[in-house]
């Protein structure tokens, strides 16, 4: 039975059912010893059929393309940040240094400069007042004088005067 | 749209997951070579992913993509051809000692030998009895009829139990002295 239809099989004229059962008597431990040796051909075939595509190959292509895409897109927005970064790094407002420069030295204290700005405003405040007193003299000259402008006041009008009577 | 593109290649994905491994025994079958196949098959996706919008049209997925398969990888044997004039055939045949040791069990010292048989015959026998395709399949896939591809199986199966046979005597010989 069995051999009949592996000399059917060799002749390529079995189905695929018949195959199927041959495969079947090959797989269990019941082969007569006339078919031992063909045993190793439904091996191999059952060996083959275990030998699959590994891994990397099954991520199909659109993942594949995502992931490249997601790289670009990685590449260039960090590209973008980087370059964001640099500008304002190279732009960046240089902080005005603060320091005052006291008979040639460099001052970066500022209470100290601020106490030294103060005293020396307070001289000039003095020297200015100080200057200011012949001024203060002067109007006490005016001030003195003022009756004697009102003199030459009435004195004026008293020429008037008399003019008009001439008249 | 996106929805739809999404859909789109979901469907496409499983289309080609479903049938990956039996596309990457056929390129390894007719290139003998893993690693050139897996590029086979790479390369193969993204051509029907190029052509999906066809693929709709296609009755049989299977048979469809093993065909394309075997024409892609048939074009990068008839390339290489082109480029070094050394045979496949023979650089494949020669096999080092280690290799021949390390080939102990009878079932990979068979798979060798269906290595070795002609493109069409190797095509035809894995064909059938590793991924159990019917001779209409097989037909549509190496544009033969399905009678000549009868013959082919026919002619592989025969080769192979002659090296079989030979190998048993040999074996049954070295055992007797």
């Amino acid at each position: 039975m069995m051999n009949e239809l592996l000399e059917k099989y060799f002749r390529a004229e079995t189905s695929l059912t018949e195959e199927q059962e041959l495969k079947h008597y090959f797989s269990t431990g019941n082969v007569s010893p006339a078919h031992e040796m063909y045993r190793a051909l439904f091996d191999a075939f059952e060996q083959e059929k275990q030998d699959i595509a590994i891994e990397p190959l099954k991520k199909v292509i659109r993942s594949k393309r995502k992931e490249g895409i997601g790289w670009i897109k990685i590449l260039s927005y960090s590209g973008i940040a980087a370059a964001i970064v640099l500008a304002f790094w190279i732009q960046r407002p240089q902080q005005p240094e603060n320091y005052a420069v006291i008979h040639g030295t460099r001052i970066d204290n500022p209470e100290y400069a601020q106490r030294y700005a103060e005293r020396k405003m307070n001289s000039v405040n003095e020297m200015l007042k100080e200057g200011l007193r012949p001024m203060q003299a002067m109007e006490a000259v005016k001030q003195s004088l003022q009756p004697l402008k009102k003199i030459k006041e009435t004195h004026g009008n008293i020429i008037e005067t008399e003019k008009d009577s001439q008249h | 749209m996106r929805h739809y593109k999404c859909m789109e290649s979901i469907q496409f994905n499983n289309q080609i997951l479903n049938h990956s491994d039996q596309l990457f025994r056929l390129a390894k079958s007719i290139l003998r070579n893993g690693d050139a196949a897996k590029d086979a098959v790479q390369e193969l996706i993204m051509k029907l992913w190029e052509k999906r919008i066809q693929l709709d049209d296609v009755e049989n997925m299977q048979a469809f993509m093993m065909r394309s398969m075997r024409n892609l990888c048939l074009d990068i044997i008839r390339q290489q051809h082109d480029e070094d004039e050394l045979p496949a055939e023979f650089e494949y045949a020669e096999r080092n000692p280690y290799q021949q040791t390390e080939q102990k069990d009878f079932a990979s010292q068979i798979r060798n030998m269906i290595d070795k048989l002609p493109e069409l015959q190797r095509t035809i026998i894995r064909m059938r009895d590793v991924e159990g395709m019917e001779l209409a399949e097989i037909a549509y896939v190496t544009l033969l009829t399905e009678n000549a591809v009868s013959v082919n199986l026919s002619r592989a199966r025969q080769k192979i139990r002659e090296q079989i046979i030979k190998e048993q005597k040999r074996v049954e010989e070295t055992v007797w002295k």
